[in-house]
């Protein structure tokens, strides 16, 4: 099984690359950039072969890539992939606007090739034990979600994340497709209505998108959910940050937090507490079951349209920050 | 200073045992259909009083500890019998009332102070210093959590009577709806939900609201009458555009006790509360003391109690219409 790289510009790439030789059978052909000394530096860096452009790395024939560009360069590079027949692996949010989230979906369904959403969130052990819960019955029926993915300003890792054009926004673009997709994942039931409410007081001086935002997503089925979404911690805080969910059923409630398998380890060099997480590595089971999804010929567990809705979710999340009132989908 | 308590569930209990704390006298006690007034007379060496009417001729402040919908019409009958009140929160049942009672004790020249004990607890009123002095820089997104279970009562369970309570969101949420205003001003707009608004039957309560600050701050509140007893937890977290406070109650108890039970059916012994050299109901109550005795400053007014009310009356109007409420 072949698998190519499309664009660094998401430094989940780095983790990727890394990932997806341990499956066994995964052979990464190489990787392409468009910006050529970041694709100089990571072909050096983990050993791979770097292609002179995009259209290179597609007609060597992998089975399948993994598109790791800015959130709004992701259409033109599935459209690219999809016409070499190439199946696609998207990273999060799909898109930045509707149009390019559907353009994207159809131009895979249209071209035959299997299209995934980067959702690690999915193949988070913890989440999915309380899924298994949920789906035995154990938790009864369940009524909301207190939930939070906060996290820190992460101009650190790219400064395309705090740039609305290539982003798409700030905080709410994102860290709201992640607990939008749990949510519809865990309920089955689609978010019929948004509403938002967003500011610009963390990095005020550093950013010009949004910094900090609460929503409330209400689902088909009636379960309510919130949503912090803020880049609310501190760059000096153990971690870069968090998911957090309180569950909330007839039969109480269950607490939730996803990366909290961690050492707390104190060190003279950082002068600060820092989490080193022991926990199961969720982007090695989402690379695992793309693999698999191309080599059994079936749709993979999490799909373009799941990410379309997540996508959905979040630009109503920005209309209604705008109005000040709930959004109806 | 004499001091007389109306109502004698477990918060007028918890302010007998505050008061006896002060140099006040703690005169005696009224309540209408229990029979616990008998006891902590005793204990107090105070009196019951037949009707509150007796109570008031009595007494120099009135603490009025009665089910929420009580406070309106026994604060009016204080302030005019020229008596000082202390009112247990949320202040009124409506916002009509709760200006009325303001008014009413400032017409006739009497203090009224409401205990929002949350205020003076002292992890929330550290948190409340850390962000005055700066130390977080300006507050911008703010998380308050409070959860419980449905309170029980032997008899008479008013909690559970929305026309008297306002139920979990005027009884329970109204405390962090009244800490978030004080660490991040004014209220503009709220968006709030409820199972207990959405579904009449669930098992459980449990609500969320989304409050928009006049300083551009955010604050989500939730409130849980969900977890099974003797659960008490509270959670705080205030980030500020430079540093973050974080609090949960969990997290900060000084003890765990991992126990065999004394018997297969006995319950589980809860901690009510964190150990602390003096509960914070008796340092609300002592401030209290301080504002009637010697007229100095509380740190929370009428004015406040209202704006709280104000607030949780928002969420629930919020919750029942769906679209987010204008202050």
């Amino acid at each position: 099984m072949k698998i190519g790289i499309l664009s660094f510009a998401h430094h989940h790439a780095e983790a990727y690359i890394q990932n997806l030789p341990l499956i066994p059978g995964v052979e990464i052909i190489g990787l392409a950039d468009d910006d050529r000394q970041r694709g100089e530096r990571m072909a050096w860096q983990f050993k791979a072969r770097l292609f002179d452009s995009y259209e290179a790395l597609l007609a060597a024939r992998p089975d399948g890539v993994v598109i790791c560009s800015e959130n709004n360069t992701h259409r033109p590079l599935v459209e690219m992939a999809a016409g070499a027949k190439v199946h696609v692996l998207s990273e999060k949010p799909l898109a930045t606007t509707l149009n390019d989230a559907r353009a994207i979906v159809e131009a895979c369904n249209r071209a035959g090739v299997k299209l995934m959403t980067a959702f690690p969130m999915r193949f988070s052990t913890p989440l999915l034990e309380v899924k298994a819960r949920l789906d035995a019955g154990d938790l009864g029926q369940v009524y909301c979600f207190n939930a939070t993915n906060q996290g820190q300003m992460p101009r650190k890792h790219r400064d395309w994340f705090v740039d609305k054009e290539l982003a798409g926004g700030g905080a709410v673009m994102d860290h709201t497709v992640h607990l939008a997709d749990l949510m519809r994942w865990y309920l089955g039931s689609e978010i019929v209505e948004v509403y938002a409410q967003t500011n610009h007081i963390f990095h005020a001086d550093e950013v010009d998108v949004e910094t900090g935002g609460l929503l409330m997503l209400t689902f088909a089925n009636g379960v309510f959910a919130t949503i912090d979404c803020s880049w609310n911690k501190p760059p000096y805080y153990p971690t870069w940050g968090g998911l957090t969910f309180e569950l909330v059923t007839e039969r109480g409630a269950v607490m939730v937090d996803a990366f909290k398998q961690n050492l707390t380890v104190y060190r003279h060099d950082l002068q600060r507490p820092a989490w080193a997480y022991w926990g199961s590595d969720a982007n090695q089971a989402m690379l695992a079951e793309f693999v698999a999804a191309l080599r059994e010929d079936r749709p993979p567990r999490v799909t373009g349209m799941d990410g379309y809705r997540a996508v959905e979710a979040t630009l109503a999340a920005y209309e209604s920050a705008k109005s000040g009132q709930p959004v109806r989908l | 200073m004499k001091v007389g308590i109306a109502g004698v569930g477990f918060m007028g209990a918890t302010h007998a045992a505050a008061w006896a704390e002060t140099d006040a006298t703690l005169a005696g006690f009224v309540a209408e259909t229990s029979n616990e007034a008998g006891r902590l007379a005793e204990q107090y060496h105070a009196r019951v009083y037949p009707s509150f009417d007796a109570l008031l001729a009595n007494v120099d402040v009135v603490d009025i500890c009665t089910p929420t919908h009580l406070h309106h019409e026994m604060t009016l009958k204080a302030a005019a019998a020229r008596k000082h009140v202390v009112c247990e929160k949320p202040l009124a049942r409506t916002v009509e009332q709760g200006e009325a009672m303001i008014a009413a004790c400032r017409k006739a020249g009497v203090k009224l102070l409401v205990a929002h004990v949350v205020r003076f607890f002292p992890e929330y009123a550290l948190a409340k210093s850390a962000v005055e002095a700066g130390q977080i820089g300006r507050p911008a997104v703010i998380r308050l959590a409070r959860g419980s279970f449905r309170p029980k009562k032997p008899v008479g369970n008013w909690f559970l009577d929305f026309e008297k309570s306002g139920g979990m969101m005027l009884d329970l949420m109204i405390h962090d709806f009244d800490y978030a205003r004080w660490v991040a001003g004014e209220v503009e707009s709220v968006l709030a939900k409820s199972i207990g608004h959405a579904m009449a039957d669930a098992a459980v309560d449990y609500g969320v609201a989304i409050l928009k600050h006049r300083s551009g701050a955010l604050s989500h509140v939730a409130g849980a009458w969900a977890y099974p007893p003797p659960t008490f937890r509270t959670r705080l977290e205030i980030a500020g555009d430079a540093g973050l406070i974080e609090f949960d109650s969990a997290a900060t108890a000084p003890i765990e006790m991992l126990l065999k039970k004394p018997a297969a059916d006995a319950p589980d012994v809860g901690l009510p509360s964190s150990p602390l050299s003096e509960s914070p109901y008796t340092t609300q109550i002592k401030e209290f003391y301080a504002a009637l005795a010697h007229d100095r400053p509380a740190r929370v007014s009428a004015e406040d109690g209202l704006a709280a009310v104000q607030i949780s009356l928002a969420a629930i109007e919020s919750a029942k219409t769906g679209k987010a409420v204008t202050l």
